[in-house]
């Protein structure tokens, strides 16, 4: 692995679990975990992506011990974001946000057994309240632990495509070039 | 335990939650969360085991709100089983020691500056992202508002981080060339921590207990 790429990694997983100053600030309910695994992948493909990931859920359980099993989240999101960005759906935020919807959904859909079988849908607060909310409009209670999942990613997805998008736009071209995938992922290759 | 070799408290750590999971409930659980809070105890009251029973206790209140009391107890005591593992490594296993006996086993060196350098990235990054947050307030930069607002917001919190890292990864890049770091190099290490044969048998016997464990769940 080229040096460049090696350096990417510690930085990418220090974004991901940064951000959360951010999110912080302007009390929205995203978690933008993915953010660091997102973008190495759409910067330098799928497998700098899962290394990304997999260390963002390492050290991520250090923090809280329930994050380690949705490590496989983590990795469908680098391979995700890889076809995206083969296809070159970072382009713009017209392809990007749709591209993060269908995220949402298959990463809604994957951590929702997770979350159910070992966890009883109390990885976090917000999922927990959401899956009671569920529970009292009448859902099942697999049903319901989705609807806590899809809730809290579905715009969560969104949100990080449209800001990785932002920032391979802002880029300059020859820092772009540097990385092996970022030009053909905004479509300028 | 800090003087334990770093993969024996790595393992300690996985055994642990992995026996809760395997071993009938609630008994199993019970015993597995009994051993994660003495270890937790031992290193320290107020420095490990009030973090891990605080971590914990919101698991408890939401399994009490979702489900019945068999299940709250069988994933409680997991849950707290995991949670009191971790805490418990976090606070005695240091990184150092632990890249050290990576180099030590013949791991390359990528791997293990990939590990420090992740560790050390954190926290610095997390600085840097509250400075921004800090300068940003400071031109008048407001939080608040309609969703739009906040989201517009957000992006001018993070394009300036994110931004700022991919640029510093070009300078990561070059200090690392110029010492010679390759992809598969093999360092020799510094210190590396004893691995006394008792451990080893510790290790692998921790191993032998998971299995057979798993063969009586799945049996």
């Amino acid at each position: 692995m080229p040096v460049r790429l090696l350096a990417l990694i510690p930085v990418a997983v220090a974004i991901s679990l940064a951000l959360s100053a951010a999110v912080e600030a302007v009390a929205l309910p995203l978690f933008l975990d993915t953010t660091g695994t997102i973008l190495a992948t759409a910067l330098a493909g799928p497998s700098v992506g899962v290394a990304v990931g997999v260390l963002t859920s390492a050290v991520n359980t250090l923090r809280n011990p329930t994050f380690w099993p949705f490590v496989v989240i983590q990795i469908i999101v680098a391979l995700y974001a890889g076809l995206a960005a083969r296809a070159g759906l970072f382009r713009g935020l017209r392809t990007a946000v749709p591209a993060g919807l269908g995220l949402g959904v298959i990463a809604s859909l994957t951590s929702t057994p997770i979350s159910y079988f070992l966890f009883g849908c109390t990885t976090t607060g917000g999922i927990a309240l959401t899956t009671a909310l569920g529970r009292a409009l009448g859902l099942p209670p697999l049903g319901a632990c989705f609807f806590g999942s899809f809730v809290s990613d579905f715009g969560d997805k969104a949100v990080t495509f449209a800001l990785v998008t932002s920032v391979l736009h802002a880029l300059p071209r020859r820092t772009a070039a540097r990385f092996p995938l970022a030009l053909r992922a905004i479509g300028a290759a | 335990m800090r003087t334990r070799h770093p993969f024996t408290l790595l393992t300690l750590a996985a055994a642990l939650p992995t026996l809760a999971w395997l071993l009938p409930a609630p008994a199993g659980a019970l015993g597995t969360a009994a051993v994660a809070f003495g270890l937790a105890t031992a290193a320290g009251v107020r420095r490990v085991l009030v973090p891990a029973v605080v971590t914990a206790a919101p698991f408890w209140l939401f399994l009490f709100v979702l489900h019945d009391l068999p299940t709250t107890l069988a994933i409680g005591l997991r849950i707290t089983t995991m949670v009191a593992g971790f805490v418990w490594l976090a606070a005695v296993l240091a990184p150092d020691r632990l890249v050290e006996a990576m180099v030590a086993r013949g791991w390359s060196v990528t791997v293990a500056y990939v590990f420090a350098a992740t560790l050390s990235a954190v926290p610095l990054f997390r600085a840097r992202a509250r400075r921004i947050v800090e300068a940003q307030r400071c031109r008048g930069l407001s939080p608040r508002g309609s969703v739009a607002k906040r989201l517009r917001a957000l992006r001018a919190l993070a394009l300036p981080l994110l931004l700022s890292a991919l640029h510093e990864v070009d300078e990561r890049a070059l200090a690392l060339e110029t010492r010679g770091l390759r992809s598969g190099a093999r360092r020799t290490p510094l210190a590396p921590p004893p691995d006394p044969a008792l451990e080893r048998a510790a290790r692998w016997a921790l191993l032998l207990v998971c299995i057979a464990a798993l063969v009586g769940r799945l049996v």
